[in-house]
């Protein structure tokens, strides 16, 4: 029964994954109503109808439909999404990359048969967890005396099914097509992205409105769902995208050659292949990428930090300044009379001015997320990565003590780290000088210095989990686990007195919580962060010389 | 016992009482394993008995629970960095860096190690035909177990330690791998190999240690173990077979008579079967096997498993 073995297996293999983020989004909405529940919510009627439809707020709004638009149409759809985009992306060229596709094509199945079934593990895993995501809010809600009998819970859920699909299909496809997990993943992550994103800040800008509708993620929740219902426009163009993916898929895969466990040329590969670039670069860099552990690290992750640096620069970075610029005067001032306590539930950045609008667009959420990103995935990929693709038995067989192999791998991810806060810093103070927004390039410097230490801050925890597990699905789930429960943790903090009095355990508040950007760097909160860092990277020594090398991935 | 007769040679690799579980499922237990400095010690057993376990207990991969071990008498855990110095390795199921070439995967292992001699690396491929432009990812497993045999030869390291090294490779690269094997011990230092088949060590193993279920059962001579080496014998006859013919010669169990056709297990002197049968019959055809490794531990080892080893 291949059918069974394929779909089941597909679906089965990242059971881990859906649970953990099911149980994370329904603690988050308990988090969330709780907190929104002490909140005095008459300010929100009191705002001007062009803001509240922006935030996507309706006329009577309260505590449930608050909640769940915040915890369901960012963090639990961003949660899905990315798990949809990890299974579709593994779905067909994960196999392949791993070589196991040969062996799944040897049975009497076609392509078709096996993208199928695949595909259909990837919308029954999506309608899974969508289902299992929606029966804990009725309970949830009752528990805590919130009342969403008014709310189109449904609509919104099916609204995150159809939208969770989509990404996954975007990138099976992808990959269907080019046999090439990582560009797969990185294609659909970018437009994921970029059009979470363009949802979010797009309507700000004259005109801006009308670009919204090329972008995916505005058929998610562009129709507010969860007051409105279910926009059927809506669902059939992000249903019949898919459909045209899934074709796109089928015919794709079955055109081309199956690769191997081939690693494809890279562009630096092309370069090398010339004889007359290669003898340059080999003058420049001799033969730099394996001259020791700490180069060839550097080497394997310069891509991402690339793509990342780039990322921020332009686009957290240089453009937000011009793009603060464009906002209309009256809508800047609408951010001026808006209520402290709701500044504080989008991250706390006062808008009236560029400080604050850097401090939420950029600094709140992309730039720790950026060098997370980076570190977490080096982090994890460090040891645990080389366990788990066992490239570490020959590593180990050479004169070199365990903890040299750690230190070898802690350097490059510190020092990407840093690139990544510098180029935050660069793009930012380049942005503000455009429109000349008057703001301090020092205190951006010690707000891009406390960005860069609380990212590493999550990505010592990846190191110290991967140093004492050896598993990097635990070292990445784990740290960027904690990373979003902290930070939700954090900005829910600035609501909830009783919250409050715990900030000091959330290391988000000695990044953001005495506003460097305005008030420059607070060395007590560096101190604090960089002791934290230290403590976990010691801890990350300790762990890997204790344990036992994992034989198989 | 032929392993105390060399008392004076120093030991390449000693264990005392290695035992490894993992949480409460056994890896291996109580092994005592000496193997002298300048011999090519066979490590036999089949899949699952515990030779890779031992083999990365003894490289500190992972830790003994109980029981100790020291190679060129260099304690396995605090000296673990120094004993590297002097071996090469290849891990079973060898994995390697994919995007790397064959030759950035040698040049990132001896900047870790240092005095690999580049002269020598191009005579081990072209020996082994290894093509070392090639991305790892892109070799096929016998091309990639290539790169993993020149880089545990590179430095001319002290004693060799490899996990069923041969896997994958062809059989004339294997007897090119086997002359390597010798030449190392030629010059005096020391190969442990571990393999599952009995006829892969033979050929260039001084002596043998089995291994069965996590117990090390006995360390033999090549040339001992050869002569109580099982094989499947077949012959057929111009006549009638009877059973105790066969019986009477030494070594022969199993007999399995079907009309002029007879089977048995064997683990004797061949000529004398050969003498006793053609005395008696003509023979119009044989065919001999040589008995795979579980049947020799069936024949030999098995009934003595309860009383403890056999040597």
């Amino acid at each position: 029964m291949t059918l069974a073995n394929v779909f089941v297996k597909t679906a089965s293999d990242r059971w881990l994954g859906w649970v953990i983020a099911i149980v994370s989004v329904s603690l988050f909405l308990l988090m969330g109503m709780a907190t929104y529940r002490e909140i005095d919510l008459s300010v929100y009627t009191s705002l001007p109808e062009a803001f509240r439809s922006l935030i996507g707020i309706g006329d009577d709004i309260d505590v449930g439909g608050l909640a769940i638009n915040v915890m369901f149409g960012t963090w639990g759809a961003i949660a899905m999404a990315g798990l949809a985009l990890a299974m579709g992306s593994s779905a067909i060229a994960g196999e392949e990359r791993d070589g196991t596709m040969d062996i799944l094509l040897a049975n009497p199945k076609s392509r078709t048969y096996v993208l199928l079934s695949k595909t259909g593990a990837l919308v029954t895993s999506i309608a899974l967890a969508t289902v299992a995501l929606w029966i804990p809010i009725y309970p949830i809600a009752a528990s805590l005396g919130v009342e969403i009998s008014g709310l189109e819970v449904e609509a919104l859920t099916l609204h995150l099914f159809a939208n969770s699909v989509f990404f996954g299909l975007l990138a099976l496809a992808i990959g269907a097509v080019t046999g090439d997990k990582g560009k797969a993943t990185g294609i659909t992550t970018a437009i994921m992205v970029l059009s979470f994103f363009g949802v979010g800040f797009l309507p700000l800008i004259d005109g801006g409105d009308a670009v919204t509708k090329v972008l995916p993620w505005y058929y998610f929740d562009g129709s507010d769902p969860v007051t409105n219902g279910i926009a059927w426009g809506h669902l059939a163009l992000l249903g019949g995208g898919s459909v045209l993916l899934l074709l796109a898929a089928i015919v794709g895969f079955n055109r081309r050659d199956l690769k191997g466990q081939s690693v494809g040329t890279t562009m630096l590969d092309r370069i090398r292949g010339n004889p007359i670039l290669n003898r340059l670069i080999g003058r420049l860099a001799g033969s730099a990428r394996v001259s020791s552990i700490w180069l060839k690290t550097m080497s394997d992750y310069q891509s991402l930090v690339l793509i990342t640096s780039a990322a921020m620069f332009l686009v957290m970075g240089v453009m937000m300044g011009p793009m603060y610029a464009s906002i209309p005067e009256e809508t800047l001032k609408t951010f001026d009379q808006l209520p402290e306590q709701l500044v504080a539930l989008f991250g706390g950045g006062d808008m009236s001015t560029p400080e604050g609008w850097y401090s939420l667009e950029t600094f709140g959420f992309m730039a720790p997320g950026a060098v997370i990103l980076v570190t977490v995935v080096m982090g994890a990929g460090a040891l645990a990565g080389e366990e788990s693709r066992r490239t570490i038995a020959l590593l180990l067989a050479c004169p070199i003590s365990r903890n040299r192999i750690v230190l070898e791998k802690v350097i490059p991810m510190m020092f990407y780290a840093v690139v990544v806060g510098f180029v935050t810093f660069a793009g930012v103070s380049i942005g503000s000088l455009i429109p000349d927004l008057g703001m301090s390039i020092g205190n951006i410097a010690a707000t891009a210095t406390l960005q860069t230490l609380v990212g590493l801050v999550f990505g010592s925890l990846a190191l110290a989990l991967s140093a004492g597990t050896g598993r990097t699905s635990i070292a990445i789930y784990g740290s960027i686990g904690a990373a979003l429960f902290f930070h939700l943790f954090n900005s829910l903090g600035a609501l909830n007195d009783g919250l409050d009095d715990l900030g000091w355990l959330t290391p988000f508040s000695y990044y953001l919580g005495n506003d460097p950007l305005n008030n420059g760097m607070n060395w007590g909160d560096a101190a604090v962060l960089a002791a934290l860092a230290v403590i976990l990277i010691g801890l990350s020594f300790v762990l890997f010389q204790r344990r036992d090398i994992r034989q198989r991935g | 016992m032929s392993m105390s007769m060399d008392s004076e040679a120093r030991s390449a690799i000693n264990t005392v009482g290695l035992t490894k579980y993992y949480g409460k499922h056994l890896g291996i237990e109580d092994v005592n394993l000496d193997v002298r400095e300048g011999e090519v010690f066979g490590f036999l057993g089949p899949n699952g008995a515990g030779k890779s376990t031992t083999i990365r207990t003894i490289l500190d991969e992972i830790r003994p629970t109980a029981g100790s071990a020291t190679i060129l008498g260099l304690d396995t855990h605090a000296d673990a960095v120094e004993i590297r110095r002097h071996i090469g390795y290849i891990p079973g199921d060898l994995a390697l860096y994919p995007n790397l070439t064959g030759m950035d995967t040698l040049q990132y292992f001896a900047n870790m190690r240092g005095g690999v001699d580049w002269d020598f690396v191009d005579e081990l491929a072209d020996r082994l035909d290894s093509d070392l432009s090639r991305k790892v990812g892109d070799l096929s497993t016998g091309n990639r177990q290539k790169v993993g045999v020149i880089q545990a030869f590179m430095h001319r390291p002290d004693l060799l330690i490899m996990d069923e090294p041969t896997s994958g490779l062809d059989p004339l690269i294997q007897r090119e791998f086997q002359k390597m094997v010798s030449e190392v011990a030629a010059e005096g230092r020391t190969v442990f190999l571990s393999s599952h088949t009995l006829s892969e060590v033979q050929r260039v193993a001084d002596r043998v240690g089995i291994i069965r279920n996590g117990r090390l059962i006995t360390v033999e001579s090549v040339s001992d173990l050869r002569s109580k080496s099982m094989r499947e014998v077949e012959f057929v006859l111009d006549a009638e077979a009877e059973v105790s013919v066969f019986e009477s010669v030494e070594g022969v169990r199993n007999v399995v008579v079907a009309g002029n056709h007879v089977e048995m297990s064997f683990g004797g002197d061949m000529g004398e079967l050969l003498t006793t049968v053609t005395e008696r019959y003509g023979v119009a055809d044989i065919k001999t096997t040589e008995a795979d490794l579980e049947e020799i531990f069936l024949t030999y080892y098995h009934e003595d498993e309860g009383e403890g080893a056999r040597s």
